[in-house]
């Protein structure tokens, strides 16, 4: 155990803090989940991009700087000390480019990934469908094979981004007749393609983040299957790795939500309910705790190790801590917690981040679904 | 920057690991709580000829010259075990203070088997294990003293393997070191046994999921038990990289040392009372029998969450940190 940062590290710490300072919008970002937000968020994505900060531990072929997980890690402390806005491509940096890093082809990489770390496409995701949400593999969309082409059919809700994003990725059924797990690919479309309807939904919070995508005979080229055809279901389970495991969720940006908790204590704590202020403190440690555990993972991950089954155990931790965290500003705000104050970002914050964070056990397979997981496949547990 | 065991330490710790397995099962807890000591003579001989007593102390007083961080590895194990000698106090919180005091010969003597030092605070309405101890590190007022260990009046645990007495008058030679380097010590390796009690009860907890039938299949099949474990096992992944990060604080002396054994001794045993109460839970009526082992481990923890700074005392100290001068935030994650 070594937890001293070496002499380079610590220079990269100060070179992004440094571009940070130099960069970072002065004044909060209207919300992602609205069109003028995800504007500004792109915007963003592409000052990023202009330092080659779009993501760092990609090769530099890809538009990354080929750092390492500890790297990552001080390149996210110093984004959310600088108080970095939530990064519009998160689907693709976090999600679709690690898994187009390990499955894709060359042809793939070039294609997607460079564009994708200088925030030139955003990308959405699309797993789940109607009848297949915690149920993933009754996915029945489909695509039939038409020479180079898959033709798409059918419909993917809850699709994170789709709203405004350019691409989406998704599990489509590629063999008719197929059941569950077998016969599904994992396939990448432009959302402007025709015969895609997007329908936004409306969110919790009046926003429309995320939508409906309805196919009607959308034809995709099958150079854009990631993988062979039918093993989508294997691919996917990589994906939804990477999102409950390391990298969808950096501790910094917990970290920075406590920090912001303990101030609004100080500030406005002093008739707060004891067990807000016991919720304070645990934020706290909470916090703390997932990034000890985090630079935990990125060592042994560094070491030639890797992420399985524990990526549930991460998922659940963070999303309940940012829950009560939330419930916490929440109850120290008290009665002025309902009032929607647009132009104070201090109180909205809290109450935008809250209802955000309902969202939270639910998004990335749902914390029941974890619990299965850790208890099937960490703990033993029968099937 | 490496949160990693190194190969030695992982080697160090599965060989305590293997012989407490070996030596101190269920059944050994069982002989114990029919002995009127409570204590065997064997396994304190097994510790000491793995050299264990002497893991903090220098080469040249005949140890083995490790550190804080192995110590509490090994902590972790006994604390699994549900060790009842009274080695950690001894040897891992006490022996580090009187070797920074300069008490030579008493350190050589711990780390040999010879010398065994109970530990008074304060904070704690009782001194465990002062029969069978030579020596009381004792606070008072503040600082520490050292003495040949007085007799006092038994007092009893609801942990039928711990062995507490009353407190006495603090009468030794007054050393150089503060009362609260004591009680930090102390907190820090009841965290690690903690965490170890709780990884303990899940275990059995699992384990009895896995066995007991009912409604024609093993209880474990049935999401509302599977749940509630995999609960259990989030609070022990995330408390024990922090149990980890407090004991590396100690080693390096790092200034946050003391918020950080707080935070420790939270995680841990806030997981190990929660372990004991799903255990208890998944094993239902058997659960609450004597025959079931499951409550030496639960007893133990509540005894090490009680001592030695209670959640009040540890919550107080974070608190104030927090939202006084402590740097906090996303850059000061090793702060």
């Amino acid at each position: 155990m070594d937890l001293a940062y070496t002499p380079e590290q610590q220079a990269f710490r100060a070179e992004v803090r440094a571009w940070m300072e130099a960069n970072a919008p002065k004044e909060p970002l209207v919300t992602l989940e609205r069109e003028e937000g995800y504007n500004q968020h792109v915007a963003w994505e592409r000052t990023l991009a202009s330092g080659n900060w779009g993501m760092v531990t990609w090769p530099e072929a890809y538009g990354g700087r080929g750092l390492d997980l500890i790297q990552w890690l001080i390149f996210e402390e110093e984004y959310f000390r600088a108080g970095g806005p939530n990064r519009a491509n998160q689907n693709g940096i976090f999600l679709l480019g690690p898994t187009i890093m390990e499955f894709g082809t060359d042809e793939q990489k070039a294609r997607f990934l460079t564009p994708m770390a200088k925030g030139e496409i955003i990308w959405a995701q699309a797993w789940s469908e109607p009848g297949a949400g915690s149920d993933m593999a009754a996915i029945t969309s489909k695509a039939e094979r038409d020479g180079d082409y898959y033709v798409l059919t059918g419909q993917k809700t809850w699709s994170s981004r789709a709203a405004f994003a350019d691409w989406g990725f998704g599990l489509f059924r590629t063999e008719a007749g197929s059941k569950r797990h077998k016969g599904l690919s994992f396939l990448l479309f432009d959302l402007n393609s025709p015969g895609i309807t997007r329908r936004p939904i409306r969110q919790l919070h009046g926003d429309t983040g995320f939508a409906e995508l309805f196919f009607d005979e959308v034809r995709v080229p099958v150079a854009n299957r990631l993988a062979g055809e039918g093993d989508g279901w294997g691919i996917a389970m990589a994906t939804a790795g990477f999102e409950r495991g390391l990298m969808l969720r950096s501790p910094a940006r917990f970290q920075a939500t406590a920090q912001k908790l303990v101030d609004l204590f100080k500030e406005k704590g002093a008739n707060a309910p004891p067990s807000a202020r016991e919720a304070v403190s645990a934020a706290w440690m909470g916090a703390q705790a997932y990034a000890y555990n985090t630079y935990s993972v990125a060592s042994k991950i560094i070491a030639g190790g890797h992420i399985g089954a524990e990526a549930s155990l991460n998922k659940i931790f963070w999303s309940e801590l940012d829950r009560s965290m939330h419930r916490a500003a929440m109850q120290i705000l008290g009665a002025a917690a309902e009032l929607r104050v647009l132009a104070d970002d201090s109180i909205n914050a809290w109450l935008e981040g809250y209802i955000f964070s309902l969202s939270g056990p639910i998004y990335a397979g749902s914390n029941e679904i974890q619990r299965n997981i850790i208890a099937e496949r960490l703990l033993g547990l029968p099937r | 920057m490496d949160f990693r065991l190194t190969e030695d330490q992982t080697v160090l710790v599965e060989g305590v690991r293997d012989w407490l397995t070996g030596v101190h099962g269920p059944d050994t807890l069982r002989a114990l709580d029919e002995t009127p000591s409570r204590r065997s003579a064997e396994i304190a001989q097994g510790l000491v000829e793995m050299g264990l007593p002497g893991l903090l102390a220098s080469e040249s007083a005949g140890g083995l010259g490790l550190t804080t961080v192995e110590a509490v590895l090994i902590a972790i194990e006994a604390g699994k075990a549900g060790l009842a000698e009274p080695m950690i106090d001894s040897a891992f919180v006490a022996l580090p203070i009187l070797a920074a005091a300069g008490k030579t010969d008493l350190v050589a003597a711990i780390a040999s088997g010879e010398a065994k030092v109970a530990l008074q605070h304060p904070i704690n309405p009782w001194i465990a294990d002062l029969e069978g101890a030579t020596h009381l590190l004792s606070a008072e007022g503040g600082q520490l003293s050292i003495g040949t260990a007085p007799s006092s009046t038994a007092l009893d645990s609801v942990d039928p393997l711990r062995r507490l007495f009353a407190p006495v008058a603090a009468s030794g030679e007054a050393i150089d070191a503060s009362a609260d380097a004591l009680l930090d010590r102390a907190a820090l390796f009841a965290a690690a046994q903690a965490l170890g009690a709780a990884d303990a009860m899940l275990a059995q907890a699992v384990e009895y999921a896995n066995t007991r039938q009912q409604f024609g299949q093993p209880i474990g099949a049935f999401q509302a038990i599977k749940h509630h474990c995999a609960t259990i096992a989030v609070a022990i992944e995330f408390a024990r990289p922090v149990v980890l990060r407090a004991a590396y604080a100690v080693e390096h002396g790092e200034p946050n040392a003391a918020i950080h054994i707080s935070h420790a001794k939270l995680a841990a045993c806030d997981a190990a009372y929660a372990a004991g109460e799903t255990a208890i839970q998944v094993h239902g009526a058997m659960g609450y029998t004597y025959e079931v082992n499951l409550h030496f481990w639960m007893k133990r923890a509540w005894a090490l969450a009680g001592g030695w700074g209670d959640r009040a005392f540890h919550l107080d100290r974070v608190e104030s940190a927090i939202t006084g001068s402590m740097p906090i935030g996303p850059a000061a994650t090793f702060a």
